[in-house]
């Protein structure tokens, strides 16, 4: 009989050794990539036909160790002990091959099948380090393939190491350790208790279970055998009487020189004339005065940018729909089937002119930034900054990522070890203006108002934050003990990789929200034709034509701007029953900022809501979205005040 | 032996030990620095802001805060 279940093979590596590259290249193109530690924070499945047999591939986020500090690593860990792989493929990075190997003999004494990638082998070559996979394979018993994931190369060589391996499943050589170490592992892999439910071997258990910190489940274990945890305690006295450190201390520093020793007798490494450019550059954008010039300038080119590609684009697409639509308005009149399809053609043209111009932009702008490991290098600048606002530099990255969207930005502070930190963002994220109200923005501010006044909300936006995350902090004591933040080495992006990101981002707008933008403005159409409308706006009458002064007719539009933020403005046209070019006649300046500073702050929209409420709870959800209602109402009362 | 934070940039140390707290030490370690090890002292930031070492045998560069670079404690290269 065949077994029903598809083998099983599980990619795992070190945060940032190119793991989801290596991952895209066999799986199709569905996980996102980056420079930047841990750019993976949730694992991804896929199951491929590889040379005629299904196989289920698995991407972990990265994990530096076996001993997880912070929740992605957590993720990575669970499922490395619960899918029960058939065959491991360690990702290593060549050129970080001393560290990298610290985590391969971690996962050798779990004695699963290995294949291990040795990825990275240019910026290896870069760094003047050659390795060779002959030795490296002698030393850890298990396959070695050299790769270049981001140029594609060694991938089918490693597909057919791992399918070898499949066919031929062998356990990787168990490495001793030093004698004391391993009489003591020995000892209590004896004395484990056999209704015990072991992870991979009892072995592995007991290494595990001796480096482990304080977590829920040595203590959950500790609780129902409370023998083991005298066995154990005892143990670790015995480890640590021997060198005078904590038993992990031990355990680690034998670790990571057995891996310095492999790394060194496997590799050369030539010292370079001249350090590589990589270095230089860091000289200077990690400079303490040049750095921030350039981090200055990096956030303005990105603005600029952003906006120079889009507004000649905004305005080019915009008139072949304003005709299609008053062509139309003539021909099918005032009937529902009008009202229909003017909707219909306002959630297109909305999607097409209004939107895609800034956001393809934006996403290569993020994709370049990503790429090149520059979110790392401003971590480390802000850092400083950070940590007077009650943060610290490791929150830039999810920041950053706000500015694409805020759905993976607060995935992405799964990244930060603390739980207050991760809130701490969390609650701040929806106030990053992300590509849909950079849209609004531009298209409304920036496109009538001139792209000084845009720039003027882009940094009146982060001050608030600023000052938020400085209130905030107030209620959340800190409790990190600062950034620990590890810098990748620059890259090339490459245009592989930057389209793939596009294109990626790209479909899930025209998969999600552009369905949206079409449905909603075709429900908008609805509600007017049968003047439903009316009725909303008249609930909503005192808030946005008293509190806010607009015009009565936009109170409906923002009810749907809780779906998707651009429906707002796409909907504001045609609930004004103008077009963008007759807009200036429709509403003053000052209510168009009013409009833009309550759409962008009003509240976080379905998707980035119900992704706050998955990370961290209805509470941090309902609070977000109250301080959200209460921050927009009252700078938009701020804001009509002063202009 | 000194804190990291009082090296100067471009300084070539051994760390002699990590006096911070468990959590600290841990995920120190995991990044692959270790007692023993020699590094260089690199970037730092403004205002006292972190300070980036770079492990001199692996090659992997951290930022650490302020905070934990004054637990970093080096002492001059030879052993």
């Amino acid at each position: 009989m065949s077994d029903p279940r598809n083998p099983v093979v599980l990619f795992i590596g070190q945060p940032n050794c190119g793991k989801s590259t290596l991952f895209n290249a066999i799986a199709g193109h569905k996980v996102q990539t980056a420079n930047f530690p841990g750019s993976t924070v949730q694992h991804s499945h896929s199951r491929v036909t590889i040379a005629g047999r299904i196989v289920d591939i698995i991407d972990l986020p990265g994990t530096y160790s076996l001993n997880p500090s912070d929740p992605a690593e957590k993720v990575a860990l669970s499922h490395l002990f619960q899918e029960k792989p058939d065959v491991l493929i360690n990702v290593v990075d060549a050129s970080l091959l001393g560290r990298s190997l610290e985590l391969t003999l971690e996962l050798l004494e779990m004695e699963v099948p290995t294949v291990v990638a040795l990825n990275m082998l240019d910026l290896a070559e870069r760094k003047g380090i050659s390795t060779d996979p002959g030795k490296l394979q002698a030393a850890l018993g298990v396959p070695v393939v050299p790769t270049i994931a981001a140029h594609g190369r060694g991938i089918k060589e490693l597909v057919e190491a791992a399918l070898a391996v499949l066919d031929a499943p062998a356990r990787p050589p168990r490495l001793r350790w030093s004698r004391a170490v391993e009489e003591k592992i020995a000892e209590l892999a004896d004395r484990l208790p056999e209704d015990l439910s072991v992870v991979a071997n009892k072995r592995f258990t007991a290494v595990r279970m001796i480096e482990s910190g304080p977590t829920f489940c040595v203590d959950f274990l500790r609780e129902i055998h409370p023998g083991l945890r005298d066995t154990l305690d005892e143990i670790r006295t015995k480890l640590e009487a021997g060198r005078g450190l904590p038993a992990y201390e031990v355990m680690a520093a034998e670790r990571h020189h057995r891996s310095m020793k492999i790394f060194e007798e496997t590799s050369t490494v030539r010292r370079r004339a001249r350090r590589p450019w990589s270095e230089r550059l860091d000289d200077v954008l990690m400079h303490p005065v040049l750095g921030y010039v350039v981090l200055f300038g990096v956030f303005l080119a990105f603005f600029f940018v952003i906006f120079k590609a889009g507004a000649p684009l905004e305005g080019v697409f915009l008139k072949p729909f304003e005709s299609a639509r008053s062509a139309l308005g003539a021909r099918l009149g005032q009937s529902l089937w009008g009202y229909l399809a003017d909707g219909l053609l306002q959630g297109i043209g909305g999607g097409i002119a209004i939107v895609l111009p800034y956001f393809i932009p934006l996403l290569v702008m993020m994709a370049l930034l990503e790429d090149a490991g520059y979110l790392a290098r401003a971590g480390f600048l802000l850092d400083t900054f950070m940590h007077r606002l009650g943060l610290h530099g490791k929150s830039v990255s999810p920041f950053v990522l706000g500015f694409g969207c805020n759905v993976p930005a607060i995935a992405a502070t799964r990244i930060l070890e603390s739980r207050r930190d991760r809130i701490l963002t969390s609650l701040l994220i929806p106030f990053i203006p992300c590509s849909a109200r950079t849209t609004i923005i531009l298209a409304l501010v920036g496109f009538y108002l001139g792209p000084i006044w845009a720039l003027s909300f882009y940094v009146a936006n982060l001050v608030l934050i600023a000052g938020l995350s400085r209130v905030l902090s107030l209620f959340f004591p800190s409790d990190s003990p600062g950034l620990l933040l590890e810098i990748p080495a620059l890259k090339i992006p490459t245009p592989k990789s930057i389209a793939y990101k596009v294109y990626f981002q790209l479909k899930a707008f025209v998969r999600l929200a552009w369905p949206l933008l079409i449905g909603g403005s075709i429900v908008l159409s609805a509600l007017q034709y049968f003047r439903w409308d009316k009725a909303l706006n008249v609930v909503l009458g005192p808030l946005v034509a008293g509190l806010l002064g607009l015009p009565r007719e936009l109170g409906v539009t923002l009810v749907f701007g809780f779906l998707r933020k651009e429906l707002s403005l796409v909907m504001m046209l045609q609930a004004l029953g103008t077009s963008f070019q007759d807009l200036g006649r429709m509403i003053t300046r000052e209510q168009m900022i009013v409009f833009t500073v309550f759409v962008s702050l009003f509240i976080p929209c379905l998707s980035t809501l119900a992704m706050l409420w998955k990370e961290s709870g209805r509470k941090v959800a309902l609070l977000s979205a109250g301080l959200s209602v209460a921050v927009a109402i009252a700078l938009s009362v701020l804001v009509r005040m002063i202009v | 032996m000194t804190p990291l934070d009082k090296t100067v940039s471009g300084q070539k140390v051994r760390i002699v030990d990590i006096a911070g707290g468990e959590a600290v030490r841990r995920r120190l370690f995991a990044l692959g620095f270790q007692p023993g090890d020699m590094i260089e002292s690199g970037s730092r930031g403004i205002w006292g802001g972190p300070v980036v070492l770079r492990n001199l045998r692996t090659g992997v560069s951290v930022a650490v805060g302020r905070g934990i670079a004054r637990k970093i404690l080096v002492a001059s290269g030879h052993e």
